[in-house]
């Protein structure tokens, strides 16, 4: 079977490659170019560890494959030093604590950062609708609620 | 994952000569979130996948000059509940995609692979079904339109023919007045896929019920009109007895799914009580 050009952006540089038509976009962000950031978890859809952002969207790397992505700007937890969202959602994580193994922090960061971006103002109900395809193991969900709304300037959720 | 070939066609017909010429080896990908999972739990072993991606003509959603709508089979989840138009007037629709699977999946997905696709455990299939739709199948020799009952024939089986795809989904004009209600039972807050679905749209003068379109979907294997829950409340005065009697008569006619997600008759008395509560909701009658 051939291989196939792909032609993107990640985290603001153009990438100009080939690769297998059944190259899964996680991997190829994971093992092509060594952004590890990204996690695999369920590998089902149903966890949200490998959420990156796809022209701005999120959306689940372990359903896609690479060749979708030609032509769009692909966004990952390493791109987080390019945007000040996703640095103040850091902080804010830190802060309140929104992560216990860390594992599914990358997905949430990602799910969060597309939150505030289309929605600077989130309520908490808004948070919690846009953080459910990322299941977090550990925290109960709590911290990472008011994780993300600490990064939105209202503790208060309303 | 198995090894295959991607295409990209730019066109619907250079699709369908392509499904057409390399045979049973063929699958459509469209968003890729239901066949990316399949590929890799090795239930299906493609030699090329067709990727649509690139027909723009099965984008887009647009309003008729009689107020019905055309929605492009590639149209996104995410684009459905987010349209100002179809928020404004199809609500019903609008919140269904709102609430379909997760953020992610709905950026993703697309309601015509959700269509194709035909897993019973989703939420388009009984909303379509109460509002009418039909769908437009596409292939090199033509198209022809179904009505989406003749379309989803069974659990994973469609009308589609080997080089068909769908083109687009129409939903006829609401009629004036129209009250319509998407409701769907998930066994727990954090599950993506719902045990059972009903939709209902109903008109009404006074308090009797001139008309009712209602569906099931995601208790049974292929979503369904419930025409004896139809007959039981068109020309009728509508009273809580009513609709309690029409809940129950429904749902004992189906034969749900049983599997390892909900049993035959939980599926059954779950779609009971989203039908009771939904008939109340569109009736305006209280919960009791």
């Amino acid at each position: 079977m051939g291989m196939h050009t792909l032609d993107l952006t990640v985290n603001g540089e153009t990438v100009s490659t080939s690769v297998p038509a059944r190259r899964l976009l996680a991997d190829f962000l994971r093992e092509d170019l060594h952004l590890t950031g990204t996690k695999r978890g369920c590998e089902t859809g149903i966890c949200g560890a490998c959420t990156v952002l796809v022209d701005g969207q999120p959306l689940k790397s372990c359903l896609s494959l690479a060749v979708m992505a030609s032509g769009c700007e692909v966004r990952t937890v390493e791109g987080l030093r390019e945007g000040e969202t996703l640095q103040r959602l850091q902080e804010s994580f830190v802060r309140c604590a929104g992560l216990q193994c860390g594992y599914c922090t990358p997905g949430m960061l990602m799910s969060a950062c597309a939150l505030l971006e289309a929605n600077p103002q989130p309520t908490a109900d808004e948070v919690r609708a846009a953080l459910g395809g990322n299941l977090c193991r550990c925290t109960g969900y709590t911290q990472i609620v008011e994780s993300v709304l600490d990064a939105a300037g209202r503790r208060d959720g309303d | 994952m198995h090894e295959f070939d991607f295409l990209e066609p730019a066109t619907l017909a250079e699709a369908s000569r392509m499904a057409d010429d390399l045979g049973d080896g063929v699958r459509f990908i469209a968003g890729g979130t239901a066949l990316v999972l399949t590929l890799r739990q090795r239930m299906v072993r493609p030699s090329h996948l067709i990727s649509l991606g690139r027909i723009d003509s099965l984008r887009g959603i647009d309003v008729g000059p009689d107020g019905g709508l055309r929605i492009g089979a590639l149209t996104r989840h995410a684009e459905i509940a987010g349209h100002a138009h179809v928020r404004a007037h199809w609500p019903m629709l609008a919140g269904m995609a709102a609430r379909l699977a997760n953020p992610q999946v709905r950026n993703q997905g697309t309601i015509g692979g959700n269509l194709c696709y035909a897993d019973p455990a989703t939420d388009p299939p009984a909303c379509l079904l109460a509002l009418g739709a039909r769908v437009v199948l596409a292939s090199h020799r033509g198209t022809r339109e179904l009505a989406l009952e003749d379309f989803l024939v069974d659990y994973y089986e469609t009308a589609l023919g080997q080089d068909e795809l769908l083109q687009e989904i129409r939903l006829p004009a609401l009629p004036p007045g129209a009250r319509g209600v998407y409701a769907r039972f998930l066994r727990t807050a954090a599950e993506h896929r719902p045990l059972a679905t009903v939709a209902t749209v109903v008109q009404v003068e006074g308090d009797v019920c001139t008309r009712a379109r209602i569906a099931v979907g995601a208790a049974v294997p292929v979503a369904q009109r419930l025409p004896s829950a139809e007959a039981e409340l068109a020309g009728f005065a509508i009273t809580r007895e009513r609709i309690e009697h029409c809940a129950a008569n429904a749902a004992a006619t189906l034969s749900p799914l049983d599997d390892a997600r909900g049993s035959a008759d939980y599926r059954q008395a779950m779609v009971r009580v989203q039908l009771l509560r939904s008939l109340g909701d569109a009736f305006g009658l209280e919960r009791t």
